[in-house]
C-alpha cells in the first residue's frame, strides 16, 4: 500500500490563449490569492491542492501552463497524461473566443480520448467590458460536448465550484472506469490508456 | 428590691466611672429599713473595701517603679534639648546643600550648552572655512586639470549643510561669498561638462584608464546615474565590437573546423563569456565608487547589448542552420506521416545538439548575472525594509525572465522540443523496423537501441539545462514507450505463440534445433517476416523478453535521471517547483514499466495455455491407459518398464528446454511455476477418474515422487506446497485398509495439514478397488 494519504490523484492541465486568467484562476483556487499584475508565466507552472469530497481525500495535481506561442510545445507535452483540462478564455476579450476551436484542434492531437475537457469563461467582473455573451458560449460548448463555466478569479466566483464539480466527475468517471476493468480483464496488449492512479495501484 | 438596685447603678454608671467609689450612695443606705437589706449591703460593702484595699496595695507597689522610671525621664530632658538643637542644625545644612548643587548643575547645564554652540559655531566656521577651501581649491584644481581634486572639492561643497551656505551669506562678507558661491556653482557646471566630455573622448579613444578616471568621478558630482549609463554604453559598445567580429569570424569558419558544428553556440558562449568578464572586471570599481546596489543598473544596461547581439547570432544561426525550414519540414512529416518526403531524422542531431548547447551557455550566462545581481542588492538592501527587498527581487525576476535573450532561447527550445521528439519518435520506428536478434541473445536489438535513443534524448533536453524542455522530454518519452513501442511489442505478442500439438511436437523441436543451428551459421536470422512457425515462436520469446528488459530499463533510466538531475538542482539551476515537476514527469514515466510488467504477465498465461497446456495434458491423459489396479506381476513389470511417468519427465524437458534457452531466466522460471500449477490441477484430474488396487496406489506414489523429484530440480519456487493435495492422495490410496486413515486424521494427523476435505478423503478412498464403500461410509471424519 502507498504511503500517501490521498485516495484519488487527478492531474487537471488548464489551456488557453496567454492572458485570460489561468494563473490567476490557480492562484485563487490553490492559494485564496489574487495577486495583481501577475507576469506571463514562463513554461509551465504546478500546483498540488488536496480537497475533500465526500469523505475521500482527492489530490488534485494542478499544471498551468504559459499561454503564449512559444511555450507551445512545452505544454502540448502534458496534454496525455491529463486526466481532465480546463479550456480558458477571457469573455471580455472576443480574440481569446475565437481562438478556442484552435484549442480544441490540439487537445483533438496530443490528449487521451477520455480526457474531461471544461470550458471556462473567466474576468465576469468585468462585466461592462463582456464582449462574448453567455450564451453564445454555452451554445458553443454545447456542440462540442464541453461543460461550460463562468468565473473571476478576482471576486472568488465559481472557482471553488469549477475545481471541485471537476473533481465529482473525476471520481465518477475512475469509478466507471475500475468497475469496467473489474468485469472484462483486458486482453493482451490493451493496457488501460487512462492515466488515473489511485492509492492502490500507485506506487 | 432586685430592679432598686439595678436602677440605682445606673444612675450612679452615668455620674462617674470612678471604680473605687461604692455602688451604693449614702443616700440609698440611709434609707434602708430592712435589716436583711442593711446586711446585704453591708456584706456588699464589705466586699467593696477589700477590692479597695487590694487596689490600693497594688498601686503602692507600684510606686518604686514608676518613681525609677519618673528619674529616668527627668535625666533624659536635657538631652532631648540637645537633640532638637542638632536636628535643625542638620536641616539647614541640607538646605543649603541643596541650593548650592542647584546652583552648581545649572552652572554645568549653561556650560554644556555653551559648548555644543561652540562645537557648533566652529563647525560652522570650518565648513565656512571649507566652503572657501572649496571656492579656491576648485579654481586651483581646474587650472591644473586635476578634475579628482576638482571633484572632490565639489563634492564636499554639494554634502555641506545648505543652512551653512546661507548663513555665510548673511555674514559681513555676504556679497564676497555670494560672487564665490557662483563662481563655485559656475565650477560644478563646467566641471560636468569636462568630465562628459572628456568621458566622451576617451571612450571614442577607447582609452580604458582615461574613461575609468572620470567614471570614479561622476558619483561624487552626484551623478550616479548618468555616470553607469555612460560607463555602460562604452562596455556595451566594446562588447558589440567583439561580438561583431566573432560573429564575423563565425560565418568565415570552415566546414571542416572541429567546431563549426556548433560555431553559433561557441559564438554565444565567446559573448557571454566577455561580458561576464566586463562584470567581473568592473564590479569592485561600481561597488566602491557607486556603493552597493549599483550592479543592478550596470547589468541592466548591458543586457540590453547582450540581448542585441544575441538577436544577431541567433538570427545567423536560424537563417544559416534553416531551423525554421527545418522545423516546418518536420511539422509537415509529422501532419502527413507519408514516407516521402520525411525528413531525415538523422539531419537533425547536429542542430538538435547545437541549441542544447546555445541554450546550457544562455541558462549558465543567466544564473551568473542572477548571482551577481541578488548578492549585490544583499549587500545594498541590508538595512532596508521588506518591501524594497521584494522590489529588487521582482525587478531581477523580471529582467532574468523577459530580456529578450529569455525570450529568444525559450522560441528556439519551443522549436527543439517538436523536433527533438521527432528525432525520436522517428528513431525509434527505424530501430523497431531494422529489429533482429542476434543468436544467442534473449532479447532483440530493438530494445536497446530504443533504449539508447531515449537516453540519448532525454540527455540532450538535460544537456540544455531547461527543466520545462527536460520535463516536456521525459513526457514524450513515457509517451513513445507507453504508447508506440509497447504497440509494437503487444503486437508482436498478439500473434500469439503457435499452438503444437503433440504429433508435431517432435518435428517442432528438431526444426527448432535446425533454425538455431542455422541462425548460429548466419549469425543472425531476421524477425521480420515470420513464415515458419518456429519463427514466430522464437519472436514471441523473444518478445516476452523485450518486455520485461523493457520494464526494467525504464527504472533504470528513472534512477539514473533522478540523479542527473539531483546533480543539476544542486548547481543552482531551476526554480523552486524544478524538483516537483521533475518528479511528477519521472513518476509518470516510472509507472510505464508497471505497464510492460503487466504486459508481460499477460504473454506468460497467453504461453502457458496455447503452447504448454494443450501439450502437457495429453500427456497426463495418458496416466489413465495405464491401469493401477494391478497385482504383484504388473507392479514388477511396471517396475521394469515404466509405463508413464519415466515418458512424462523426458517430454517436459523437451517441452522446457526450448523455453530455457528461448526465455530469460527470471521469466523461465514464471513458466514452469505456471506449468507445474497445470500439472497439479490436470493431474489431480485423471486420478479421481482411475482406480487403484494396493499396489497401483503404491505404483502412484511411486510416479508422484518421482515427479515431485524432477520438477524441484527445474525451478526454484517450492513446488511441495502444490503438489501437497496429491502426495496427500498418494497417501489415501497407499492404506492397508479403510481405517487406517484414521492413523492420519484428526488428533492423530500430527505435522500433516490435510488439504483434502472429509468428502475428498471419501472420494479417493472409493477409488481403491478392495475398499468397501459401506466401510468408507461408515468412517466418522
Amino acid at each position: 500500500m502507498s504511503m500517501e494519504d490521498y485516495d484519488f490523484l487527478f492531474k487537471i492541465v488548464l489551456i488557453g490563449n496567454a492572458g485570460v486568467g489561468k494563473t490567476c484562476l490557480v492562484r485563487r483556487f490553490t492559494q485564496g490569492l489574487f495577486p495583481p499584475g501577475q507576469g506571463a508565466t514562463i513554461g509551465v507552472d504546478f500546483m498540488i491542492k488536496t480537497v475533500e469530497i465526500k469523505g475521500e481525500k482527492v489530490k488534485l495535481q494542478i499544471w498551468d501552463t504559459a499561454g503564449q506561442e512559444r511555450f507551445r510545445s512545452i505544454t502540448q507535452s502534458y496534454y496525455r497524461s491529463a486526466n481532465a483540462l480546463i479550456l480558458t478564455y477571457d469573455i471580455s476579450c472576443e480574440e481569446s473566443f475565437r481562438c478556442l476551436p484552435e484549442w480544441l484542434r490540439e487537445i483533438e492531437q496530443y490528449a487521451n480520448s477520455k480526457v474531461i475537457t471544461v470550458l471556462v469563461g473567466n474576468k465576469i467582473d468585468l462585466a461592462e467590458k463582456r464582449e462574448v455573451s453567455q450564451q453564445r458560449a454555452e451554445e458553443f460548448a454545447e456542440t462540442q460536448n464541453m461543460y461550460y463555466l463562468e468565473t473571476s478569479a478576482k471576486e472568488s466566483d465559481n472557482v471553488e465550484k469549477l475545481f471541485l464539480d471537476l473533481a465529482r466527475r473525476l471520481i465518477s468517471e475512475a469509478r466507471q472506469n475500475t468497475l469496467a476493468n473489474s468485469a472484462a480483464s483486458p486482453l493482451p496488449g490493451e493496457g488501460k490508456s487512462i492515466g488515473y492512479l489511485n492509492c492502490c495501484n500507485f506506487n | 428590691m432586685e430592679a432598686t438596685v439595678s436602677s440605682c447603678k445606673v444612675v450612679e454608671g452615668g455620674g462617674g466611672s470612678s471604680r473605687s467609689r461604692s455602688q451604693f450612695s449614702m443616700q440609698f443606705i440611709s434609707n434602708l429599713t430592712d435589716l436583711q437589706e442593711l446586711e446585704e449591703v453591708y456584706g456588699r460593702l464589705c466586699a467593696e473595701q477589700n477590692d479597695a484595699e487590694s487596689q490600693l496595695e497594688m498601686l503602692v507597689n507600684q510606686q518604686s517603679s514608676i518613681e525609677n522610671k519618673m528619674t529616668v525621664l527627668q535625666r533624659m530632658g536635657p538631652n532631648l534639648q540637645l537633640i532638637e538643637g542638632d536636628a535643625e542644625q542638620l536641616s539647614g545644612m541640607i538646605s543649603f546643600t541643596c541650593n548650592l548643587a542647584e546652583n552648581v548643575s545649572s552652572k554645568v547645564r549653561q556650560l554644556d550648552l555653551a559648548k555644543n554652540r561652540l562645537y557648533q559655531a566652529i563647525q560652522r566656521a570650518d565648513d565656512i572655512l571649507d566652503l572657501k577651501f572649496c571656492m579656491d581649491g576648485v579654481q586651483t584644481a581646474l587650472k591644473n586639470e586635476d578634475y579628482e581634486q576638482a571633484a572632490a572639492h565639489i563634492h564636499r561643497y554639494l554634502s555641506l549643510d545648505k543652512s551653512v551656505i546661507e548663513l555665510s551669506r548673511q555674514g559681513k562678507e555676504g556679497s564676497i561669498i555670494d560672487a564665490n558661491l557662483n563662481l563655485l556653482q559656475d565650477a560644478e557646471q563646467r566641471l560636468k561638462v569636462i568630465v562628459a566630455e572628456k568621458f566622451s573622448v576617451a571612450t571614442k579613444e577607447g582609452d580604458l584608464p582615461q574613461v575609468e578616471r572620470f567614471f570614479k568621478i561622476f558619483p561624487l558630482l552626484g551623478l550616479h546615474e548618468e555616470g553607469l549609463s555612460k560607463f555602460s554604453e562604452y562596455l556595451c559598445q566594446q562588447v558589440a565590437n567583439k561580438a561583431e567580429e566573432n560573429l564575423l569570424l563565425a560565418l568565415g569558419t570552415d566546414l571542416s573546423d572541429r567546431r563549426a558544428a556548433v560555431i553559433f553556440a561557441d559564438t554565444l558562449t565567446l559573448l557571454f563569456e566577455g561580458i561576464a568578464r566586463i562584470v567581473e572586471t568592473h564590479q569592485p570599481i561600481v561597488e566602491t565608487f557607486y556603493g552597493p546596489g549599483r550592479l543592478f543598473t550596470l547589468i541592466q544596461h548591458l543586457q540590453v547589448e547582450c540581448d542585441r547581439q544575441v538577436d544577431k547570432v541567433v538570427d545567423k544561426f536560424i537563417q544559416q542552420r534553416g531551423y525554421h525550414r527545418k522545423f516546418q519540414q518536420v511539422q509537415n512529416s509529422m501532419m502527413r506521416m507519408s514516407a516521402t518526403d520525411k525528413i531525415e531524422p538523422r539531419e537533425l542531431d547536429p542542430i538538435l545538439a547545437e541549441v542544447a548547447l546555445m541554450n546550457a551557455r544562455s541558462e549558465l550566462y543567466l544564473r551568473f548575472i542572477k548571482r551577481r545581481i541578488s548578492s549585490d542588492f544583499e549587500v545594498g538592501d541590508s538595512m532596508a525594509s521588506e518591501e524594497v527587498r521584494q522590489e529588487h527581487q521582482k525587478s531581477l525576476d523580471n529582467l532574468l525572465n523577459h530580456c529578450l535573450l529569455s525570450r529568444t532561447m525559450q522560441e528556439v527550445i519551443g522549436y527543439y522540443i517538436t523536433m527533438e521528439e521527432y528525432f525520436m519518435r522517428e528513431t525509434v520506428n527505424k530501430a523497431v523496423t531494422m529489429d533482429t536478434c542476434e543468436k544467442g541473445q534473449l532479447t532483440s536489438s530493438m530494445v536497446d537501441d530504443v533504449f539508447y535513443i531515449v537516453k540519448k534524448c532525454i540527455g540532450r533536453a538535460l544537456s540544455g539545462s531547461s527543466i520545462d524542455c527536460l520535463c516536456a522530454m521525459i513526457n514524450h518519452s513515457t509517451t513513445v514507450l507507453e504508447s508506440d513501442f509497447r504497440e509494437v511489442l503487444c503486437n508482436k505478442l498478439r500473434m500469439g505463440f503457435p499452438a503444437t500439438t503433440f504429433q508435431d511436437f517432435q518435428r517442432g523441436v528438431t526444426s527448432a534445433v535446425n533454425i538455431m543451428h542455422s541462425s548460429l551459421q548466419q549469425g543472425k536470422f531476421d524477425t521480420k517476416g515470420i513464415e515458419s512457425m518456429d519463427e514466430a515462436k522464437l519472436s514471441f520469446l523473444v518478445s516476452l523478453n523485450n518486455v520485461e528488459v523493457c520494464s526494467e530499463n525504464i527504472m533504470t533510466l528513472k534512477k539514473t535521471l533522478e540523479n542527473d538531475c539531483t546533480k543539476l538542482f544542486s548547481q543552482g539551476f531551476g526554480g523552486e517547483q524544478a524538483h516537483a515537476k521533475i518528479d511528477s514527469c519521472l513518476t509518470d514515466l516510472a509507472s510505464v514499466s508497471n505497464k510492460f510488467r503487466d504486459l508481460l504477465q499477460e504473454g506468460l498465461g497467453e504461453l502457458n495455455t496455447t503452447a504448454v497446456k494443450p501439450q502437457v495434458k495429453p500427456w497426463i491423459n495418458i496416466f489413465l491407459s495405464v491401469s493401477h489396479n494391478i497385482e504383484e506381476e504388473e507392479f514388477n513389470d511396471y517396475e521394469a518398464n515404466d509405463p508413464w511417468v519415466q515418458q512424462f519427465i523426458i517430454n517436459l524437458e523437451q517441452l522446457m528446454a526450448e523455453f530455457k534457452t528461448g526465455l530469460s531466466p527470471v521469466i523461465y522460471d514464471n513458466l514452469t511455476s505456471l506449468m507445474t500449477s497445470l500439472i497439479a490441477i490436470e493431474l489431480e484430474k485423471v486420478v479421481l477418474k482411475s482406480t487403484f488396487s494396493r499396489l497401483g496406489g503404491l505404483q502412484f506414489d511411486k510416479e508422484l515422487r518421482s515427479l515431485v523429484a524432477y520438477l524441484t530440480t527445474v525451478t526454484t519456487w517450492t513446488i511441495r506446497d502444490k503438489f501437497a493435495r496429491l502426495s496427500q492422495m498418494a497417501t489415501i490410496l497407499n492404506l492397508e485398509r479403510v481405517t487406517e486413515i484414521l492413523d492420519y486424521w484428526g488428533p492423530n494427523s500430527g505435522p500433516l495439514t490435510w488439504r483434502l476435505t472429509p468428502a475428498e478423503v471419501r472420494q479417493v478412498l472409493a477409488l481403491r478397488m478392495d475398499f468397501r464403500s459401506e466401510d468408507i461410509k461408515r468412517l466418522r471424519l
